[in-house]
């Protein structure tokens, strides 16, 4: 192997020059630490799609042009009250704070929404209509605040909105202008709640930016705490294996510098902290200590009084640098095709956690024989006499020997148990539910889970996803243009021909100047016609020819048809369509409530015409509904159609209420609704799309779970290739396969069994198990087969397997392990379930490694080295093994 | 930039103006007199009036739509009740949607709506006037006026060209406003300017003119401009078609004519 002389070139630097190695890394920490002051934490869900990525963009291009916000949601509810919050004090409450919430900095005031800042329509007697507040100013008797609560019941577009069908809670919407706000405008609402003091009502903060907010300052506790704490965990574990401070120093130096250095270079080079990216140092920590636990190791059981340290380190180092080099690759590889994965956050969290993995690498081949030489041999021959002790008599040595012995013993019957778990294991993985919900990355008793299910249980549903539709009016324009044109051509003629006769010089500058309106640009087709049809209208005053009058008028119809055709979601029969999609919506049972266009249209049809619930329709013809739309602008915030339908009438929006964030729920609606649509098509130049954040979050996940397919199988493919050129053979490279591969499959088939939801932490791991358990088999296969060829037998050299190389094996599992047992105390759920299936991991991939390659050596030991084989180390393979 | 170019603007026509009206020597200090001359200049031109309007409103995003009507005004007395008669002829889907406005200046208005296309006339409740006139940055109030006894006035400041002015509403509760200022040109006391404040202290609307002509004698506003300035959106109107003193009868502003708009009385005059 070409790395034996790197290996001997490190070490021969390392021990010469042990200050200038020291030198070299800290200015390189500090100099990357340095970097770290520019941190930014991103927690926006909707950044897991890469920006260009065509759902993210329509989403975003709905949010403008439906001038849709980020919204803090507070939720006022009242459980005592017999009128729920229909009483002068809590309407009082909700008044006041609506009315200081206007004035906060970052506040979209004309879009707040709240009792009272919308309208009312109403009747106030024969033939009269009134358009006025809903609640101008607080009721100050209970009369007054029921009679809000008869005009807000005939209202449904408030209903289950703005306060909850049973009456007992009310919501304030708040449309921020930023969600860098976020965290400052609910610390203000927070503090206009406690200044009202409470009575019955109990507020409710929630809304994704809140949620993302407190995700970003959990995330920064998480790294706070968790991290230092997992670098104190490894420190006492170490401390416990190896009985000496200064030496274990050494490896919690190259843990430190490589988090240091790979976050320093993340956030250097302009990467956002997200949720995947704020878990790298908890990751590197553990990762980092494990080539200097086997070079400590190593260099432990070598060194002996009075020899010349700089010999022994450099002996240690020519024969740990493949195996080490191997499985730091290998555990690269499987963070590296995180890249396959089409989610920027997952992509840089493998791309910096494999570099850490490396500059680990690096940094302990540099570091540690540089501590190791510039140790007092008193200190050495403190640290040689503790090692040695102990170790070949402690519990964790004894029970491996047995294991190793018991192993051996019952080979097949290990693989056939093997087999059933795989299989049952596989079963498991077909019941896997991919779901995952932002808000579920709170704990359950979080302020902001107790709201999200409060405000659920009483409103609609506090998750929004938008189904849009569309229709192109390009068509319309063309088809118009085309006979415009025409018309035009005579208009002109007709006004030469006049100007001849009359001896007067042609005055075309009209008819050109309408040409060019006509071929001007339709990207507004509202604002196309408008200036269009306000042209001709004032060429119609200016002309004196009654011949170009006559066409100009033909041109004036044609123009006002091709407008009212292209305001396609203003047409009843279209309305109406739109409307039988929010019945089927409701009926899926995953909806809360609709709102949309026709919703508007009814209510205001009604009030017109009465009040009568017979009048709650969509009206027949396109005036009668453009003419109820011209009143519902009439109010006091006739922005808020623009939420609904675009001003020239060419798209609409219907916002679905989910009372679940789920991507499953969501899924399902989507589901109901292609079953109905294939049954009762759009009309083929009708686009639907989906949109909002319960939507995009579908859309993410789906991505994650195809792109870490492929990463699973690009990185096993990878790894395969890289084990069978590490130990030149097809069959031990498979053999490596192993223990990850059981480690994987069990793993999601306990997911799948268990009915833990595949979300993105679970879905990140197989790449850890993938890169971890692989660096077990390498160096177990490695060791048993450098045992296999010094000995004899089988049976003699497996036993030796058993001793020192499984203790290291089985320390490294451990270490890395309870490393991980920090994020159980982390504040937010996915760290929990990482810590908790990293133990889990560690001590299925050790075990199958230590359990199941001897089971299978020992029957297939033949088949799988046919060199030793033939050199008749496995003459006697039959025979009981030596037991300890 | 913006307000410089409507400065010279107004300059320019207050020059053209200066011409035709003799220059009023010393100016005046009474604030409730210059309301009061504001309002005839503004609402008050002639005993009555015809004017066409083309309204495009913007919003924050740059997206248009338009209106066009008519409006016939005829007064009872000068500041004193008057007839409004508002006719839409654009666009088509809304043409002929009518309103009809008796404003008093004792009482609560009057008001009237047909709708055509629901074949409907609605009495419309004296509720709150400042919601918006059909979708526009313009509101119902500002169609027929503010009446002048609704505020209390303040002359703050006379320049060269205009009598600065601060009113506060007497029933706050009323409107969505704390307080609002107006520019009034010393020569035609037409408010060139009008900027109101809400609770917040910021000044969220404003309203301007940016061009005045003289029609039958009367400095009349015939370019202005309301922006909303929280949302970014704006309504331009235009007024053309002007006519004082044409002689509309009074049954033109009865309940009766909301079906059947006066065809003769809105079309356009060719002199």
């Amino acid at each position: 192997m070409i790395a034996g002389p790197i290996g001997d070139n490190v070490s021969r630097l390392a021990t010469e020059r042990p200050r200038a190695v020291y030198f070299a890394v800290l200015v390189v920490t500090l100099v990357t630490g340095a970097l770290m002051a520019g941190i930014r934490i991103d927690t926006d869900p909707e950044n897991m799609l890469p920006v260009d990525q065509p759902d993210r963009v329509f989403h975003n291009q709905v949010e403008d042009r439906f001038a849709l916000h980020d919204t803090i949601v507070l939720g006022l509810v009242n459980d005592r009250h017999p009128n729920g919050i229909y009483n002068v004090d809590s309407l009082g409450a909700l008044h006041r704070l609506g009315r200081a919430i206007l004035e906060i900095d970052g506040v979209i005031a004309p879009d707040l929404m709240s009792l009272a800042e919308v309208d009312n329509l109403s009747q106030v007697g024969p033939g009269t209509i009134r358009f006025e507040w809903m609640m101008k100013e607080a009721p100050v008797t209970e009369r007054q605040a029921l009679d809000i609560r008869d005009k807000v019941s005939r209202l449904p577009l408030l209903m289950d909105t703005l306060v909850s069908g049973d009456g007992k809670a009310a919501g304030i919407y708040v449309p921020i202008e930023s969600k860098d706000l976020s965290y400052p405008i609910s610390q203000r609402i927070h503090e206009l709640t406690a200044e009202l003091g409470h009575g019955d009502d109990v507020y409710h903060i929630t809304g994704l930016p809140v949620a993302e907010d407190t995700f970003g300052h959990d995330m920064f506790v998480q790294m706070g705490i968790s991290a230092p704490l997992a670098g104190l965990m490894i420190f006492v574990l170490m401390l416990y294996f190896f009985r000496s401070a200064v030496l274990v120093v050494a490896p919690m130096l190259v843990a430190m510098a490589t988090v240091v250095i790979t976050m320093g270079l993340l956030i250097g080079m302009g990467f956002t902290v997200h949720i995947m990216s704020s878990m790298i140092p908890i990751f590197l920590m553990p990762i980092a200590v494990v080539d200097s636990v086997h070079i400590m190791s190593e260099f432990a059981d070598h060194y002996e009084d009075g020899k010349e340290p700089k010999a022994v380190i450099r002996q240690v180092l020519g024969h740990l640098f493949t195996p080490m080099l191997f499985t730091s690759l290998t555990s690269a590889v499987g963070f590296l095709s995180l890249l396959l994965t089409p989610i920027p956050p997952v992509q840089i969290f493998g791309a910096f956690v494999a570099f850490g993995i490396l500059l680990a690498f690096v940094l302990t081949i540099f570091l540690i024989p540089a501590y190791i030489v510039r140790m007092r041999p008193a200190s050495l021959a403190k640290l040689v006499s503790r090692h040695k002790t102990p170790h070949t008599d402690t519990p964790l040595a004894r029970t491996l020997r047995r294991v190793g012995a018991w192993s051996l013993a019952h080979g097949k019957l290990i693989t056939g148990v093997a087999v059933a778990v795989i299989a049952v294991s596989a079963a498991g993985i077909y019941h896997i539910q991919v779901n995952d919900n932002p808000v579920r990355w709170f704990k359950a008793s979080h302020p902001i889970r107790v709201a999200d299910r409060v405000l659920n249980e009483h409103f609609a549903g506090t998750y929004d996803a938008f189904l849009v539709l569309s229709r192109d009016p390009g068509e319309t324009v063309g088809r118009f243009r085309e006979t415009a044109k025409e018309l035009l051509d005579a208009a002109g003629t007709a006004a030469n021909e006049d100007a001849i006769a009359a001896g007067t010089a042609a005055a075309d500058g009209m008819i050109t100047s309408l040409r060019e309106r006509v071929e001007a640009e339709a990207d507004d087709v509202g604002a196309y016609f408008g200036e269009l049809i306000g042209a001709v209208d004032d060429a119609l005053f200016d002309t004196g020819d009654p011949d170009v009058a006559d066409l100009l008028e033909r041109l004036m119809a044609l123009a006002e048809e091709a407008q009212v055709e292209s305001k396609y979601f203003q047409r009843p029969d279209v309305l109406q369509r739109v409307a039988e999609l929010q019945q089927v919506l409701a009926e899926s049972g995953y909806v809360g409530k609709t709102n949309a266009l026709p919703d508007v249209v009814k209510v205001v049809n009604r009030e017109l015409r009465g009040g009568e619930a017979a009048d709650y329709q969509i009206p027949a013809t396109v005036p009668a509904v453009a003419q109820t739309l011209l009143q519902y602008q009439s109010s006091h915030r006739p922005g808020d159609l623009w939420h609904m339908v675009t001003p020239d009438f060419t798209a609409t929006a219907v916002w679905l209420q989910l009372k679940s964030g789920d991507n499953q729920d969501m899924n399902r609606v989507m589901r109901g609704l292609d079953d109905y649509l294939e049954a009762n098509p759009l009309p083929a130049d009708v686009e639907l799309r989906w949109a909002g954040k319960t939507f995009i979050n579908v859309i993410w996940q789906d991505a994650m779970v195809k792109g870490m397919l492929t990463s699973l199988l690009g990185a096993f493919l990878a790894v395969f290739v890289m084990m069978a050129l590490l130990f030149r053979s097809l069959r031990v490279g498979l053999l490596a396969m192993i223990p990850l591969s059981v480690t994987i499959l069990t793993v999601y088939g306990i997911v799948g069994w268990i009915g833990k939801d595949y979300d993105m932490p679970i879905a990140v791991l197989s790449a850890l198990t993938l890169g971890l358990s692989v660096d077990f088999a390498i160096h177990f296969i490695e060791r048993t087969r450098a045992l296999l060829a010094t000995h004899v037998s089988f049976d003699v050299a497996m036993p030796k397997v058993f001793e020192e190389p499984a203790r290291a094996i089985a320390r490294n599992a451990i270490v890395i392990a309870i490393g991980f047992t920090p994020l159980f105390f982390a504040p937010l759920v996915p760290y929990i379930t990482v810590g908790a299936f990293m133990a889990a991991i560690m001590a299925l991939s050790g075990a199958t490694t230590l359990i199941l390659l001897p089971a299978i050596m020992a029957w297939a030991g033949p088949w799988l080295f046919p060199k030793l084989d033939r050199q008749g180390v496995f003459a006697d393979s039959g025979a009981e093994p030596e037991a300890a | 930039m913006m307000r410089k170019e409507i400065e010279m603007r107004i300059l320019f026509t207050l020059a053209g103006l200066l011409a035709v009206n003799a220059v009023s020597a010393e100016p005046l200090s009474d604030a409730d007199e210059i309301v009061e001359r504001a309002n005839l200049a503004a609402y008050y031109g002639g005993a009555d009036g015809r004017s066409e309007v083309r309204m495009i409103i913007t919003d924050g995003q740059g997206r248009q739509q338009r209106r066009q009507f008519t409006v016939l005004r005829r007064d009872v007395a000068d500041a004193a009740d008057q007839q409004f008669l508002v006719v839409f002829s654009q666009p088509s889907d809304v043409r002929g949607t009518v309103f009809l406005v008796h404003k008093h200046v004792d009482r609560d208005d009057d008001r009237w709506l047909y709708l055509p296309g629901l074949d409907l006339v609605k009495r419309i409740s004296a509720g709150d006037k400042r919601t918006s006139f059909v979708g526009a940055h313009y509101f119902y109030e500002d169609v027929s006026g503010r009446r002048p006894s609704d505020d209390t006035h303040e002359l703050q400041e006379t320049t060269d060209d205009f009598y600065v002015l601060g009113h506060t509403p007497k029933d706050p509760g009323s409107v969505e406003f704390t307080h609002y200022r107006t520019w009034i040109d010393r020569e035609t006391f037409l408010p060139m300017k009008i900027e109101y404040t809400n609770a917040a202290g910021d000044v969220y609307r404003r309203v301007e003119v940016s061009k005045v002509d003289v029609f039958d004698g009367h400095p009349t506003v015939t370019v202005s401009r309301v922006s909303d300035l929280l949302t970014g959106g704006r309504t331009d109107m235009q007024f053309r078609y002007i006519k004082y003193d044409v002689g509309l009868p009074e049954d033109v502003f009865t309940e009766r004519a909301l079906r059947n708009p006066p065809r003769e009385w809105l079309q356009r005059p060719t002199d």
